[in-house]
């Protein structure tokens, strides 16, 4: 070995033993070992948890084994920081004794003082650092943290303020979800216009033949039958030749229509006989039914059954209560919505209660007894109202009833305050005066069975009824699905949200999902305040932190459910520099060890022998062949 | 697309392995064709996600196998590439690793094809431009980490069983070529040695992006300790050398020993990558891909 890059081959003497162990790699690869070792123990035996659960984990015994030589908090243990520590002062050692003075040691130098900077680093955040946490209201202020050990109140010498908390959402994203039940089997898919889905292992698949993002069924009435099984009218009313309304009247079905504006109603009624032709046209002449109010005080067997008249007042016998009918309206909405798209009504009563507590005045809803609006106080809980209103009730004072029978007999009959005006004929397209009430009836189309063909289509127009605020509707969408199976190809439509749908065999399903995470980012509008003034404001979001004084402020979390507070990582990183010198120094040491270091050798020591260019130990560390 | 980067991953594994025992020039072209044919496959794969998405393909589980694939192709293709034209080395300096290669990239294409693939959005730590170096370092270094694997298995194998084949080369007269061919030990060393900077870097570009995005650079997180064990192991790997002279283990047995450690690290980092989940500390995590 005459080589002269080699002083390790004379060993001073002077050397002591210790310091001799302190530089050797013997001692750096143990200290690696052990420290991959505690690792590797430190993620599988729980850190950081109360000693019940260690008990109740691992039993007694092994519980009070793991507290005695810390091994339930490894990465805050003493003998892991005398290992870090020793790490250090080998590292140390070793490169102080190893170094000459060439280019090509730089990488070792660097990489090896770049990890002890880290590590100091380390320390002087974990022994000057902060490390804790804040919520703060939307609109309010602190003026403390709480640590993240043990959550202690700390000052922080200023406040501050969060004036806004903002979530920003993206736009839904949905997934198909595939169900095999014999094998039970779920695959969640993406969904790709025409590509075809195939279940591995079973032969069903799945392809989305059509997608619309913001899909409505539609309803086109279609005649099926010249037997009148369903018979069915589209009529029109206008004024002023304007049509006030128009739509389709069911006989069997939805077979009247109200407009509350001009106290009208009209029906529409079939009839199988020429004799009860007769007797229909005449029917809604005869007063009606009224409707009738049950009040029911529950813990008793007091029932009431009265007529709904306005104005009437009821006084319950046993009780303290009076019952006053304050008003009745027979369509509580009383809003004026198109003929085709009327609902069935929903009458309700007014009605006050007085008794010793006061007067508690309700709506009761015929057709839900039970809702009580929420902003409303109920004071007489015993108190149950019942409204019930016949079928054919109706307070308007005019009424058109149209009536046809099975031979083809058709009239329209007018009848005003209960009283018969005019009976008429009528022919299909032409339009007839309502009497004096300046409206006009024509009777457009007759299908004498009536049916709807259902089929979904992107919705056109506004969103009445629902209930988001501006900008977040996000449409309702739907895929027409093929299914394929052992019993051939099946199509449907399926709409986001609705249960799953089977195939014919009832062994496989598909399912129409929202996937993924919505949240795209919070920001949380923060002001720091000191001695009264405003020190400095920033929106913060997932990483862009507020730094004021030393302290950073992260945007960590939020109140998940009334989204009222943001969470704040509260942080103070003294060493941060050091660490962060230290990574770029290692970054740029393994980069000159790796990549570097073998160039400029070649450079340098052109066509020399490879024994002359590298160290004994070099051609080891780095596998070079003699 | 996805499962027919699967069938040619599999065909080129077929390929090398018929290579190895048919040694013509042609089979060598045919395996490589082979294995650049997948990767072109699986490339295309990652960029049509990558439009489809609209952020870099590898934030959830199905992304990270089919880029992991990817980078294991390229990876061991650029090797080839210039063991064949840059160092021209024997050819048999890679072989069979091509197959153990085509292996790796198979199993994680195949692992791709059985989980969602549904498009998510990026959740609000993930939007950031760190990610995005951190995660490729991480991919470039286990490609090369494993090429480090699968050399280590084959010096293991060749001197268990092939131990005297460079007489028999050294026997038909084919002195040039013995000299290029390099141990298996060294071409392990070659990969670490790509591989193990990628790896601190990718540490170190985690540890700021955890800064940015939770307040902390190192918050002893499952996937954080088990990227450090990972980077510890190979640390061992490459220091080691230099203190075998100093212990009584014998000349001959010191490169099957750093062979040895290569087989365990690079279980390591696979678990690191796709393991954690099994861990009981891993629910405290939120750092691990759901399941
Ligand atoms: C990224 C991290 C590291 C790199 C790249 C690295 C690199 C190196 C290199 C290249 C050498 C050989 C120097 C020469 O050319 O003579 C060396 C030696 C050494 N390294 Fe490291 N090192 C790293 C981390 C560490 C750590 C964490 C320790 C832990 C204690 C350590 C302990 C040692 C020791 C003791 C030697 C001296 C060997 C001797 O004196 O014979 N190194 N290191």
């Amino acid at each position: 070995m005459a080589n002269p890059a080699e002083p390790q081959q004379k060993k001073s003497n002077s050397d002591s033993k210790a310091w001799e162990i302190l530089c050797s790699v013997r001692l750096a690869v143990i200290i690696i070992i052990i420290m991959a070792v505690a690792c590797i123990l430190g993620t599988v035996i729980l850190q950081i948890k109360s000693p019940e659960e260690y008990v109740s984990r691992y039993g007694p015994g092994l519980a009070k084994f793991y507290a005695a030589i810390q091994f339930t908090d490894i990465f805050h243990s003493y003998w892991f920081s005398f290992l870090l520590i020793l790490l250090c002062v080998n590292l140390g050692c070793c490169t102080v004794k190893r170094w000459r003075n060439k280019v090509l040691m730089i990488g070792f130098l660097v990489t090896h003082i770049s990890i002890i900077l880290i590590l100091i680093g380390c320390v002087v955040d974990l022994l000057t650092g902060v490390k804790g946490g804040v919520n703060v209201y939307e609109g309010s202020s602190v003026d403390y943290y709480l640590t993240r050990a043990d959550y202690k109140k700390v000052p922080l010498g200023f406040q501050v303020f969060c004036d806004d908390f903002i979530i920003e959402k993206h736009p839904p994203k949905y997934k198909l979800i595939t169900y095999v039940k014999d094998k039970d089997k779920q695959k969640a898919v993406s969904l790709a216009v025409g590509k075809k889905i195939s279940i591995p292992g079973t032969n069903y698949a799945a392809t989305v033949k059509e997608l619309i993002e913001d899909a409505e069924v539609q309803h086109e009435p279609i005649n099926v039958s010249d037997e009148p099984k369903n018979p069915a009218l589209y009529i029109q009313l206008s004024a002023k030749d304007k049509v006030t309304a128009e739509g389709w009247l069911l006989a069997k079905d939805r077979n009247w229509y109200n407009d509350t504006q001009r106290d009208l109603k009209i029906d529409y009624v079939w009839a199988d006989t020429d004799e009860a032709h007769e007797r229909l046209t005449n029917a809604a002449a005869k007063s009606s039914t009224k409707p009738t109010l049950e009040i029911r005080i529950e813990g008793t067997d007091i029932v009431k059954n009265v007529p709904v008249e306005k104005g009437q007042k009821i006084s319950i016998k046993g009780t303290d209560y009076t019952v006053e009918v304050k008003d009745f309206a027979l369509d509580y909405s009383k809003r004026l919505v198109a003929l085709s798209e009327q609902e069935p009504n929903n009458p309700a009563v007014m009605v006050e209660i007085s008794g010793p507590q006061g007067v508690d005045s309700r709506w009761s809803f015929s057709k839900y007894p039970d809702y009580q609006d929420k902003a409303h106080k109920t004071i007489y809980k015993d108190v149950k109202l019942l409204c019930t209103v016949p079928e054919d009730f109706s307070d308007a004072k005019n009424r058109v009833r149209i009536v046809q029978s099975r031979s083809g007999k058709q009239t329209i009959t007018y009848i005003k305050g209960g009283k018969v005006i005019s009976t008429n004929d009528w022919v299909l397209g032409q339009g007839y005066d309502i009497s004096d009430s300046g409206l006009k009836i024509r009777i457009q189309k007759y299908f004498p069975s009536h049916s709807l063909k259902k089929t979904v289509v992107k919705r056109t127009g506004g969103h009445e009824g629902h209930n988001h605020g501006p900008g977040e509707h996000h449409g309702n969408p739907a895929a027409l699905i093929e299914m394929e199976g052992p019993r051939g190809k099946y199509a449907e439509w399926v709409f986001a949200h609705t249960p799953p749908h089977w195939y014919p065999d009832n062994n496989f399903a598909v399912l129409y999902e929202k996937s993924g995470m919505e949240v795209k980012d919070y920001k949380s509008i923060l002001r720091v305040v000191e001695n009264g003034k405003t020190m400095m404001t920033k929106t913060i979001e997932v990483n862009s932190p507020l730094k004021y004084k030393g302290f950073v402020f992260y945007q960590s979390s939020y109140d998940p459910e009334g989204e009222r507070y943001t969470g704040l990582q509260v942080t103070k990183n003294p060493g941060l520099l050091v660490v962060y010198s230290g990574f770029i120094l290692l970054c740029l040491g393994i980069v000159f060890i790796f990549y570097v270091k073998p160039f400029l050798r070649r450079k340098f020591q052109k066509g020399k022998k490879i024994k002359e260019i590298y160290s004994e130990e070099e051609m080891l560390a780095e596998h070079i062949d003699e | 697309m996805l499962d027919l980067t699967l069938y040619v991953y599999t065909a080129a594994i077929v390929a090398y392995i018929v290579r190895e025992i048919w040694r013509a020039k042609t089979m060598r072209w045919v395996a490589f064709g082979l294995f650049a044919g997948g990767f072109i496959l699986n490339t295309i794969v990652v960029l049509n996600r990558w439009a489809e998405a609209n952020h870099a393909p590898m934030s959830d589980k199905y992304e990270s196998f089919v880029f992991f694939g990817w980078s294991i192709a390229l990876v061991y293709l650029i090797f080839e590439l210039v063991t064949i034209f840059i160092v021209k080395v024997h050819e048999s300096r890679l072989g069979i690793i091509g197959a153990l290669q085509g292996v790796l990239a198979a199993w994680m294409i195949c692992s791709a094809l059985g989980i969602d693939n549904t498009i998510k959005e990026l959740p609000p730590a993930l939007q950031s431009k760190w990610l995005v170096t951190h995660v490729i370092c991480y991919f470039l270094s286990y490609s090369a980490l494993s090429m480090s694997f699968s050399a280590a298995i084959v010096h293991l194998v060749r001197k268990a069983f092939v131990s005297d084949k460079p007489k028999e080369a050294a026997a038909a007269g084919t002195v040039v070529q013995k000299k290029k061919d390099y141990s298996f030990d060294k071409l392990a060393y070659i990969a670490v040695s790509i591989g193990f900077p990628f790896l601190t870097i990718g540490l170190i570009t985690g540890s700021i992006w955890a800064k940015g995005a939770w307040g902390t650079y190192w918050g002893w997180d499952p996937k954080e300790i088990w990227s450090l064990i990972s980077w510890l192991v190979y640390l061992t790997y490459m220091h080691l050398p230099l203190m075998l002279p100093k212990t009584n283990i014998k000349k001959s047995f010191r490169p099957i020993l750093l062979s040895i450690i290569l087989l365990i690290a690079f279980p390591i980092v696979l678990f690191t990558f796709m393991g954690l989940h099994k861990l009981p500390s891993s629910v405290d995590s939120d750092h691990i891909y759901a399941e």
